[in-house]
């Protein structure tokens, strides 16, 4: 009970004394507030990328192909003359959106069919178990890419299939935690009050499972960008014309470019390494903070 | 045992233990003495954080890594000879010979003790063959013929199963048996029944008071219930945070406590055949942050009878016939 | 220990089953036909809809899918894995030249990364808090931050151009040198595997953590048992249970992984080759390659399972066997 009102507490604009102790701790973990600050600076970055360059991604300039970085190309241009500062800042808008959209409308697909199958149990529920079990063995690039070749490429169906194959863990948290908070006293007060099912989960056992939730979101964020990179760079994830950084990357696949015109990978490769590194950071700092037995 | 032997099989003189937790320091043990008289029971008791397990860890030198040993004396005499245990280095050949062999320790919960992955019988002849060259066969023979003492039925099919086909006190009884299999002379018990239901809690008293009649160890019994002291102990230890405030035989503490914690103590919990009033009175307030221990009688703060001079630390006085109490009400003598 | 073994081998034929349709069902609907793939543009406007439709017939495209599928079943039983329309060549050549050479891959990487991570994790466990820890826990995060492709491209340009240790691209069979293809292999199982020994050893880290604050490490020493003993029986052993069922997890990311690592590397293997299928949508080929590919990772994961067994007697015996009360 205890513990569902702090969570409660959290949510509220005062801060209360657990929020407070919790974003004490948070601080306290230098590697997390890293994170944290790696993660807000990309995303700004990236965000304001058109104060920052005047180079549009897409412009072709067939007189300035493959120029090493200088004063008027920061990061040099590509094969056919493109700003790579531009493309990586621009590239970084689109698979930060996919990665981070996947994992949140996969987090919301997994609380949903969590709850639902955590509150009703049944058939239903050994339904979507097998379904998890069905999902997670099959590797999970290759049922990207099939699925990414079955709806065709595009961003909008790479989120799609994102969102597909990334609620699994959140399902799991979720109904997890249903079944163990089920029994407890405070729920069966709840019920024996009359509470309905339905305002049970979200008053009672939905901030409860918030903590693990949004690491598992980090998480999902963190793989669904690397996903999206190599599944582009293989040529099978977002179309060439939408810059992504795997997509920029996607030069890199000969040696003459790997050896002679490392500007053209380095610099998207290392905004993934860097962003997805921040992601990480900051997912085991909150990790910590909700659940510190864990580490 | 021969005669020349001490009369006591463990002495502890000014025993601290503290714990590093994170930039604070904890004063878990704070000053203990201490004498255990050899085959006779001692038990240690007090509520939950006041120090009792600590110090039966520091007697065995488990401390985990955040624990250390500041000060203090703690003598083991066996019959092969004295030993400082606090000079050795805890993982030292010294130490190790002793534990397991000499003394042994059994734990709280009997579930969480027993290595999972193991067979019960393998991991006793575990505990043999680490003292005695012996081959394995041997080894698992003496295995079942202590399970049978403990009444453990189909001990030879038994020995084969692994913890998790256990029930509670079964596993309580296999510890037992690997804590005695080496017929050691001490055996300290740390809250052996606080995980055991009721009805098998007694079970396992009995079983190990009759096997202390049998084989004549030492036993520390230490418990936060008051019921188990008045069955099992000769002597008495009672703890709060971090010193024993009171000691003495079983009789004199139960007739004729001296120290006030030790009367609300008794006053808090049922004793059957105690004869003490039957209504329950709980102690007032809560025991203190160790790390804020508070000047004087750390008691002070909770105690009825608290006066000026409780600011300042009260000494051991004897109350007479070797019954001590920490307790500036006993300083003319009988604390009454 | 052999029932649980068939147990777990049972469990898994409706799985396949499942897998194979959902992978027939899914290409099925993708866009192409084989006969886009198989005939050249030229070609197909030279012939007329009659003549298309009846060599459609003919290849079997046109019945309802579950007879193909049920055709397709059947015939995969009888070792027959049809012909690759793209290449013209028997399914099962194709298999039998790329898919050891995939195996192999990834069995240097798994085996490989799962050493080094739990040396790497066991150490910074024992030496907690210190710096070694520290500096540990910083590379582990790196190491599941920075992307195996692009790991894969640095290896290239360190160790293949600017040093020239090991080969850039390619592939030798184990069978006709085997030095040869092991520095073939070097690099690939490399970039491959450091994902898997970054994650590994931070979970093996924490997992000795866990259990060395466990009771019965404390029983262990308390029965006077050498350090090394209650590391290496008590310990260790305990510690493994969790990792053995993360290896689990992350294997069919593995397996995933290969496809891509094969790509950079030029390294012809059975996920080079899928991604060439995918192109020419060649269904039959992608077909196997994803069953084959999804079924070694299931048996991967029955082999984890049961070296779990192995080392758990609760997951072998079934832990709601309490006999005897107290």
């Amino acid at each position: 009970m205890a513990e569902t009102a702090a969570v409660m507490e959290q949510r509220k604009p005062k801060k209360s004394s657990l929020a407070k102790r919790n974003t004490e701790r948070f601080l306290r973990n230098k590697l997390a507030v890293m994170g944290l600050l790696i993660v807000l600076f990309v995303v700004v970055l990236c965000l304001i990328a058109p104060l920052l360059t005047d180079y549009d991604p897409a412009k072709i300039s067939l007189s300035e192909r493959i120029q090493a970085p200088s004063s008027t190309h920061l990061f040099g241009t590509d094969k056919i003359g493109r700003d790579v500062f531009a493309r990586v800042l621009y590239g970084g808008r689109m698979s930060i959106l996919i990665g981070l959209s996947g994992a949140i409308g996969g987090m919301i697909l997994g609380v949903i069919i969590g709850s639902f199958c955590g509150l009703y149990g049944g058939w239903l529920d050994s339904f979507f178990v097998k379904v998890a079990e069905l999902v997670s063995s099959i590797p999970q690039l290759l049922l990207v890419l099939v699925l990414v070749a079955i709806v065709g490429q595009s961003m909008r169906n790479l989120i799609f299939v994102f969102i597909f194959t990334g609620w699994i863990a959140t399902f799991r948290l979720v109904r997890g935690r249903f079944f163990s908070l089920r029994e407890e006293s405070f729920v069966e007060a709840s019920r024996a009050f009359g509470i309905s099912n339905v305002s049970i989960a979200f008053r009672h056992i939905l901030p409860n499972c918030l903590g693990p939730v949004v690491v598992q979101l980090t998480l999902n964020t963190a793989g669904f960008i690397l996903q999206e990179a190599a599944l582009s760079f293989i040529g099978l994830g977002v179309p060439s014309s939408v810059p992504t950084w795997g997509n920029i990357m996607d030069a890199a696949k000969e040696i003459m470019v790997i050896s002679n015109y490392p500007w053209l990978w380095v610099f998207p490769g290392v905004a993934i390494a860097l962003f997805v590194l921040g992601v990480n950071f900051f997912g085991d700092g909150l990790r910590d903070v909700f659940d510190p037995n864990q580490m | 045992m021969s005669e020349q032997l001490n009369e006591n099989i463990l002495t502890l003189k000014g025993l601290k233990v503290q714990f590093r937790v994170g930039r604070r320091l904890v004063k878990a043990v704070n000053g203990v003495d201490l004498n255990v008289r050899r085959g006779k029971t001692l038990g240690l008791v007090g509520e939950s954080g006041c120090g009792k397990s600590v110090t039966a860890h520091a007697i065995m030198r488990l401390l985990p890594k955040a624990g250390f040993i500041p000060e203090g004396e703690v003598t083991y005499y066996s019959n092969e000879g004295t030993v400082d245990i606090l000079k050795h280095n805890p993982k030292g050949k010294t130490l190790r010979d002793l534990r397991g062999r000499q003394i042994s320790m059994i734990f709280q919960d009997p579930l969480a003790s027993l290595n999972p992955v193991y067979r019960i019988g393998d991991q006793i002849v575990e505990n043999i063959r680490q003292h005695n060259r012996v081959p394995k066969e041997a080894a698992m023979k003496r295995t079942v013929e202590m399970l049978k003492q403990l009444s453990i039925p189909q001990a030879e099919k038994r020995v084969l199963d692994y913890p998790h086909q256990f029930s509670g006190g079964m596993k309580q009884r296999v510890m037992i048996a690997m804590g005695l299999i080496n017929d050691p002379e001490l055996l300290i018990a740390d809250e052996p029944t606080t995980a055991l239901d009721v009805t098998i809690q007694a079970q396992i008293l009995e079983l190990m008071q009759d096997l202390q009649k049998k084989l004549g160890f030492t036993i520390i019994i230490i418990t936060h219930n008051m019921g188990i002291v008045a069955d099992m102990a000769d002597d008495i230890a009672v703890m709060y945070m971090g010193k024993i405030v009171e000691f003495g035989s079983k009789r004199e503490i139960f007739l004729n406590p001296a120290h006030p914690y030790t009367k609300a103590l008794l006053k808090s919990v049922p004793v059957l055949g105690s004869g003490s009033n039957s209504r329950l009175e709980p102690i007032r307030g809560n025991t203190p942050d160790p790390s804020e221990m508070p000047e004087g009688c750390t008691f002070a703060p909770r105690c009825d009878f608290a006066m000026d001079i409780c600011k300042t630390d009260p000494p051991n006085f004897d109350v007479g016939g070797g019954h001590m109490s920490r307790c500036w009400l006993c300083k003319g003598g009988n604390g009454q | 220990m052999l029932k649980y073994f068939f147990q777990r081998m049972l469990l898994l034929i409706p799985m396949v089953i499942v897998i194979s349709l959902l992978a027939f069902i899914g290409l099925e609907l993708t866009p192409g036909d084989p006969l886009t793939a198989m005939l050249s543009p030229d070609q197909m406007s030279s012939m007329t809809t009659e003549e298309l439709d009846a060599m459609r017939e003919s290849l079997g495209l046109n019945d309802p899918m579950l007879i193909r599928y049920g055709r397709w079943v059947i015939n995969l039983l009888k070792g027959d894995l049809g012909i690759s329309v793209m290449s013209g060549s028997p399914i099962k050549d194709i298999i039998k030249n790329l898919l050891p050479a995939t195996i192999i891959l990834t069995m240097v990487a798994l085996v490989v990364s799962t050493l080094i991570g739990l040396i790497l994790g066991i150490f910074a466990a024992i030496k907690q808090n210190s710096i070694v820890d520290y500096l540990s826990s910083v590379l582990g995060v790196l190491g599941i931050s920075i992307p195996q492709f692009f790991i894969g491209i640095l290896a290239i340009l360190f160790f293949a151009v600017r040093l020239q240790w090991f080969p850039a691209q390619g592939r030798t069979d184990i069978g006709l040198n085997f030095w040869q293809s092991l520095k073939y292999l070097v690099l690939p199982s490399f970039s491959l595997g450091i994902t898997l020994t970054a994650a590994l050893m931070r979970h093996t880290r924490n997992s000795m953590l866990d259990v060395l604050n466990k009771d019965y490490v404390k029983t262990a020493r308390a029965k006077g048992l050498p350090e090394w003993k209650v590391y290496t029986f008590h310990v260790f052993r305990n510690a493994m249970m969790p990792i053995s069922v993360m290896i689990l997890l992350r294997l069919p990311m593995l397996i995933g992984g290969a496809v891509v690592i094969e790509q950079v590397f030029g390294y012809a293997g059975i996920g080079n080759r899928l991604l060439t299928a995918i192109n020419a949508s060649d269904y039959q080929l992608v077909l196997i390659i994803i069953l084959l590919l999804s079924i070694v990772a299931l048996f991967a994961s029955v082999l984890i399972d049961l070296f779990t067994a192995v080392l758990d007697p609760r997951v072998r015996l079934g832990s709601s066997k309490n006999q005897g009360g107290a």
